[in-house]
């Protein structure tokens, strides 16, 4: 053989163990009591069940179909009835549950229609690669990754090599050794309709040396076509895609790549072979090879198995004695999954069963401090430093393990394999690269969020503007109003606090808050000034004051107003329970300004409420804001025009209070000057203890210290102030 | 079924981290063997001393820390650097130099510094190069080799043990005691050539009486621990290649001020540390191009401090010195990852 | 000055009495406590380790340097808090190394004076006491910023702490190196500490490693390691003492786990 063999770096010969199971010929495996189908045995989307509880099917059949472009179909491997589409365990590194289709055999066997391709050279490519697509191959070798899109390439890539990976260097395993040895010319076959469909420059099929007859069936096979076996010699893991393309071709796949980028597709044995079954004889993927061995396992050997068949069924027809067996493990010894349900069905990937003796394989021995004698480094395929890796894995230097390439760690195996101190490499990269992946996903995921983030405060501020813009425009609106009704005010002075019930800004308070609730309010206030005043009016008798008459006309008047308040709120709370609550701004209050006879408790009622109306409505506005409402818009100008309608009155009680401060003035005209500035020294004198207190409960802070005490000074100098005016009064 | 999660792979090559300390013990057996023959029973009885010392200490501190005492004992590491140590040190040292520099190599240059895996320094060397300094009387009184002219035979077994652990008159050794051929060329080298023609541990030899053959010894140990692949090639040949080189550069200069390459590689402890020092994994650099730079760079300094600095031989400082040096080297020198078109170098910046 | 800043940020034993308002009320026992053990010059704050290092082989050159040290930190920081309110910030370190440097010199004449030998023997490392972190710390963290008593004190203590590791360090190098203790004592006292020396062990070879500036720096390891060791076997005992429950009206804990 002329052809050139690059070595890859590294690499381990651990004991071979392949002659156990070659004994037998391929064995047909017992059709089991149960069929277990998972939907998911490829690498992808999980398949969608498309048979019912209860159907019957038959062999071929599809029974879920493939959901999405990765993905693929699954096929009932015998004829039967489905009894139930359920959670169950699988095979899977974390131990989780899968979707499966359970069928009950019927012992039959039924194929259903086949429609087998006899001329595929006649089709269209594309039609045959649906055919591929539809049969539910995936890649047999251990990854699962469908053929089709492996084969479906992209137009105008150059395929230089095609190459058929027959190595098989995981320890144990002979299920393509046996394949090759019994089906060579099927695999042909199918490794013909590949090259068919890529159309490469060379096709060559990559085996090691250590399957003599394997190579010599291929030889004779490939005799009469441009097929070339090449023959590498036997290391682990020269089976690993990347190594095999790199030792036939010397071409690497660059990191994260894929082999089509170097115009080179490799397929696996048994894809060849189920490609070949699917396209000539009509057949889908049902059932596939797999190696039973290990020394717990009586009758060693490869058994072709239907796709399905829980593994416990399979190793009780192998005569496994499973009481002797360390571990089971799904797969080879360096890459295999040990599993711990043997009740996990047979997928398309399972290529050997291993029921090792403990004395075969040992439990591991405990883990000792890494020497860094370097050995890993040595056997390491990929050219990396586990030792390094190990390190920053262990410590959690995601960094500075990326940038040692973990990512290109293919998990062989062969550092864990030669390591002194027992030390579960790969574990720890295993590790490694999941936390990788979750820091990855998470920082994509937060970069989203700070997109989302930017853009609603720019869309926020943008609204802001807008809202302000408006706020301008309706207080500009609201002070001409103010300006106009002042005049009117001012125009006829109410005459005493009692007096004109027109107070500025009622229209404003009619608008904005409920109806009802204003006017309880003003009734209450009305009933309490009665109140007041009927208890003002016994001090006044008791006392013997020469102004009784006044005080109990004020009295009547104000409980007539009180009733009269009282009145219209019952009439109102009727009307306003029809009222939606959701438009308070609709929900008119004609009534409030006839009701009233204090302006000033009006007012403030009103601005109160006001004020509340508009804080809810904004808080409506934020919640909505908060679970993004569509009618955002809307609650965003209702609670504009609430502020506004806020404010507005704010204004119009302020004005009303410097009105009434008139109207006191002018009031305290007519009555005795002595009581009033009795009361007015009281207050003075209250203002000023207040004052005094605060004085003395805050000594720290500076700032609010000093002006607490200009105010104590203020309200000292107004008592005595008062208190002089008392006297002038007196002695006038 | 057992319960352990045991993740692939399932098998293991049987070869343990035990195993390994145990062969570079079986490794320095033919230069034990040496040293015995030429200058009497004192290295076997230091090493074996040395041995239980070093096992004492790592107990005491492996207690002290609260770690599995058995366990780490077990793995030899601790005999190792007691071996070590005790065929670096003159045969006839006093019982003390002995524990002092097992004591600081165990316990201050391996466990202060969290046990085995994680020192920096060789620990053997650390204990040596402190010996040194600190008691360079003892530390440079050997005895010549019972081939030299004039010297009847080395000391017997009762002997060396009276020497070691005795308390002999020093003064009755120090008349049969010579300085040590490199000692002697560095005395002479250059300024006395009469005296360095007629000194009886240079006469009739290529490497001082009796040292090329223990570096000979040495040589075979190495030789095998290759062959058992414990060790690689690359840390001694390039170590070995660089002296050579530059000893012959320097001889073909001045062959009257510099020995020649072959006094070098043959002379001191060249072997020992080329072969079982030097190639302390721990304390090494690990990729193979890394190595290569490791081994050349202690082959020069060996040669720079034996030529011009102020100690006969450098071995022990030469191999510290690159120990510091071993992680900068690591970082410079990755291997090119598969599917990458050049090496990465360097630190990864975070 | 960085390093100083920095440990007085890290350490939160640190804490130093920050309100200059009230000199007069200055924790003296925390001062005290500080410069001593919490907060020592050399074991917390690992400064002035090029004299430490280099001078102490013996007990008295350590002798020597610590008092030298001390001398200069008390009395600039007494000048430095003297002065505290005159300087600005800008112009506030050179000022205090010029007064540090003009104590250092005064030492330096003093010594020069009285202790001749030992004055040869320090050589370089008594004017290399101006570069002491230690010094410049104290009157930058503590002295500019707090009244002459507590400065004085605080430079007195900060001293003592110093001269206290440093004579220990001598002292364990000087028996480990040569198995004797208070070795040339006259140099430091005269005539009559002339028969001080008490040999350890007769026929000690001599432990060169212990003298040698990398032993100091193994020793100066290990008396961190203890002061390490000590302070976290009081907290132990202090959490001990805390968790006891005390007997009496006090309510006691009767649910869950009580050992």
């Amino acid at each position: 053989m002329s052809r050139q063999i690059w070595d890859i770096p590294g690499g381990i010969h651990p004991a071979q163990n392949k002659i156990q199971s070659l004994q037998t010929e391929i064995t047909r495996a017992d059709i089991p009591a149960e069929l277990v189908i998972p939907t998911q045995q490829h690498i992808g989307a999980p398949a969608k069940p498309c048979v019912e509880v209860g159907d019957k099917v038959l062999k071929g059949q599809v029974i879920a179909e493939g959901n999405g472009f990765v993905s693929l179909p699954v096929h009932a491997p015998t004829s039967g009835e489905v009894i139930a589409i359920e959670s169950r365990p699988i095979q899977h590194p974390s131990q989780i549950d899968g979707v499966c289709i359970v069928l009950k055999p019927d012992s039959n066997d039924t194929w259903g229609a086949r429609h087998p391709i006899d001329n595929y050279q006649s089709l269209e490519r594309n039609d045959v690669i649906d055919a591929i697509r539809n049969a539910g191959i995936a890649g047999m070798g251990g990854a699962g990754f469908p053929s089709a899109i492996k084969l479906g390439i992209k137009p105008g890539t150059k395929i230089e090599q095609l190459i058929l990976n027959s190595v098989e260097c995981e320890p144990y395993i002979t299920a393509d050794d046996k394949l090759i040895q019994e089906r060579a010319d099927e695999i042909i076959a199918g490794l013909e309709i590949m090259q068919w469909l890529v159309n490469p420059q060379e096709t060559l099929i990559g085996i090691e040396d250590n399957k003599p007859d394997a190579i010599a069936a291929f030889k004779k096979a490939t005799a009469n076509n441009n097929i070339e076996v090449v023959v590498v010699p036997t290391k682990y893991p020269s089976g690993g895609e990347k190594q095999l393309i790199y030792m036939l071709t010397g071409k690497e796949v660059s990191s994260g790549g894929l082999p089509s980028d170097v115009g080179v597709i490799c397929q696996n044995t048994g894809t060849a072979y189920a490609i070949n079954r699917a396209i000539h004889h009509g057949e889908p993927l049902v059932s596939r090879i797999t190696t039973v061995t290990g020394d717990a396992v009586k009758h060693k050997g490869n058994y072709e198995v239907l796709l399905g068949t829980p593994v416990d069924a399979l190793l009780a027809q192998a005569g496994a004695d499973m009481s002797a067996a360390s571990r089971l493990i799904m797969g080879g010894p360096m890459m295999g999954f040990s599993i711990h349900d043997a009740s996990v069905p047979v997928v398309k990937v399972t290529n050997c069963l291993l029921a090792p003796t403990t004395e075969e394989i040992p439990v591991p021995a405990q883990e000792q401090a890494c020497i860094r004698c370097g050995s890993c480094a040595q056997v390491c395929p990929a050219g990396l430093l586990p030792q390094q890796l190990y390190w920053f894995s262990k410590s959690n230097e995601l960094e500075k393990a990326e940038h040692f390439n973990l990512a290109d760690c293919i998990e062989c195996g062969a550092c864990s394999f030669v390591c002194p101190s027992n030390i579960p490499l790969v574990q720890y990269f295993r590790f490694g690269k999941g936390q990788i992946r979750k820091h990855k996903s998470e920082t994509i995921k937060a970069d989203h969020a700070r997109e989302r983030f930017e853009f609603r405060q720019a869309r926020l501020e943008k609204e802001e503007r807008e809202k302000e813009q408006k706020r301008k425009a309706r207080a500009e609106a609201a002070a001409k109003k103010q300006a106009a009704k002042k005049a009117a005010a001012l125009a006829n002075p109410p005459s005493d606090a009692s007096g004109s019930p027109t107070t500025p800004g009622t229209d404003d308070v009619a608008d904005t808050a409920s109806n009802a609730t204003k006017l309880k309010s003003a009734w209450a206030s009305a009933t309490k000034r009665w109140k007041d005043a009927e208890k003002a009016l016994t001090i006044a008798e008791k006392n013997g004051s020469d102004q009784l008459e006044a005080f109990q006309k004020k009295v009547d008047q104000l409980k007539a107003k009180a009733e009269k308040t009282k009145a219209l709120y019952e009439d109102a709370k009727t009307s306003a329970a029809s009222t939606s609550p959701s438009s308070p701004s609709a929900s008119p209050s004609p009534a409030v300004a006839p009701v009233s006879n204090d302006p000033m408790v009006q007012l403030k009622q009103a601005s109160a409420d006001n004020f509340k109306a508009w804080k809810d409505a904004q808080k409506k506005t934020q919640e909505a804001e908060a679970n993004s409402a569509d009618n955002l818009e809307a609650l965003r100008e209702e609670e504009a025009t609430l502020k506004a309608k806020s404010d507005a009155s704010k204004a119009a009680m302020k004005e009303a209070r410097a009105k009434e401060k008139e109207a006191m003035q002018a009031k305290k005209a007519t009555e005795d000057p002595t009581k009033q500035l009795k009361l007015d020294a009281a207050i003075a004198r209250t203002k000023a203890k207040k004052a005094l207190k605060a004085l003395n409960s805050l000594d720290d802070d500076h700032a609010s210290h000093a002006a607490l005490k200009a105010a104590y000074e203020k309200a000292l100098a107004t008592a005595d102030n008062a208190d002089a005016a008392l006297k002038a009064a007196e002695e006038a | 079924m057992s319960v352990l999660h045991v993740t692939s792979p399932h098998v293991r090559k049987p070869m343990t981290t035990n195993a390994v300390m145990r062969h570079v013990i079986y490794g320095t057996i033919p230069g034990l063997a040496v040293l015995t023959l030429l200058f009497g029973w004192g290295t076997l009885i230091n090493v074996v001393f040395g041995s239980l010392v070093a096992v004492a200490a790592e107990a005491l501190v492996l207690r002290l820390r609260n770690r599995p005492i058995l366990f780490s004992i077990k793995d030899g590491s601790a005999i190792l650097t007691a071996v070590l140590l005790a065929l670096a040190i003159p045969p006839t040292s006093p019982w003390w130099i002995t524990v002092v520099g097992i004591l600081f190599a165990i316990v201050i240059a391996k466990q202060l510094y969290g046990g085995l895996g994680s020192n920096p320094f060789n620990p053997a060397m650390i204990g040596y190069v402190l010996l040194l300094i600190s008691f360079p009387l003892e530390m440079t009184t050997w005895i010549p080799a019972n081939l030299t002219e004039g010297v009847a035979a080395s000391p017997s077994f009762s002997q060396s043990l009276a020497l070691i652990f005795g308390s002999v008159d020093r003064t009755v050794i120090d008349g049969i005691t010579m300085a040590t051929p490199l000692d002697t060329f560095k005395t002479y080298a250059g300024n006395d050539l009469d005296m360095l023609r007629s000194a009886s541990v240079l006469q009739g030899s290529i490497a001082g009486v009796g040292w090329e053959w223990v570096n000979i010894a040495f040589l075979v140990g190495g030789l095998y621990l290759v062959a058992r692949k414990i060790i690689t090639w690359h840390i001694p040949v390039a170590m070995v290649t660089s002296l050579f080189l530059l000893a012959g550069l320097f001889y073909i200069i001045d062959p009257d001020s510099y020995a020649d390459p072959i006094f070098h590689v043959l002379g001191g402890g060249t072997m020992l540390g080329a072969f079982f020092i030097a190639t302390d994994p721990v304390t090494a650099a690990t990729s193979n191009k890394g190595k290569l730079i490791y081994g050349a760079l202690i082959g020069l300094l060996i040669y720079v401090i034996r030529a011009w600095g102020g100690y006969p031989d450098a071995v022990a400082f030469a191999v510290l010195l690159l120990n510091l040096c071993a992680p900068t080297i690591e970082y410079y020198t990755q291997p090119r990852a598969y599917g990458h078109k050049k090496a990465n170098s360097g630190i990864a910046k975070s | 000055m960085s390093t100083v800043e920095s440990t007085a940020t890290d350490n939160p034993e640190l804490d130093l009495p920050s309100t200059p308002k009230k000199t007069s009320s200055v924790d003296t026992k925390k001062i005290v406590s500080d410069g001593l053990w919490n907060n020592n010059a050399v074991l917390v704050q690992v400064l002035g380790l090029c004299p430490l290092l280099a001078v102490s082989g013996s007990i008295v050159n350590s002798l020597a340097l610590g008092l030298a040290t001390m001398f200069v930190i008390t009395t600039s920081n007494i000048a430095v808090s003297m002065i505290r309110n005159y300087t600005t910030d800008t112009v506030r370190l050179p000022v205090f190394v010029m007064i540090i440097a003009s104590f250092t010199t005064c030492i330096e004449f003093l010594m020069n004076a009285f202790t001749y030998e030992l004055y040869l023997v320090l050589g370089i490392f008594i004017p290399l006491i101006v570069t002491n972190c230690a010094v410049l710390g104290r009157a930058d963290a503590f002295a500019s910023k707090n009244g002459v008593f507590a400065s004085a004190l605080d430079g007195l203590m900060t001293g003592l702490g110093f001269t206290l590791v440093i004579v220990a360090l001598g002292t364990i190098r000087e028996v480990l190196g040569q198995a004797t203790l208070f070795d040339n004592m006259h140099l430091l006292f005269g005539d009559i500490a002339q028969n001080w020396t008490i040999h350890i062990v007769d026929d000690y070879k001599g432990f060169l490693f212990a003298i040698l500036p990398p032993g100091a720096f193994v020793i100066m390891g290990f008396l961190l390691a203890l002061k390490n060791i000590v302070d976290k076997k009081l907290k132990e005992r202090a959490t001990a003492l805390a968790d006891k429950p005390v007997s009496g009206s006090r309510r006691v804990r009767t649910t869950g786990n009580i050992s």
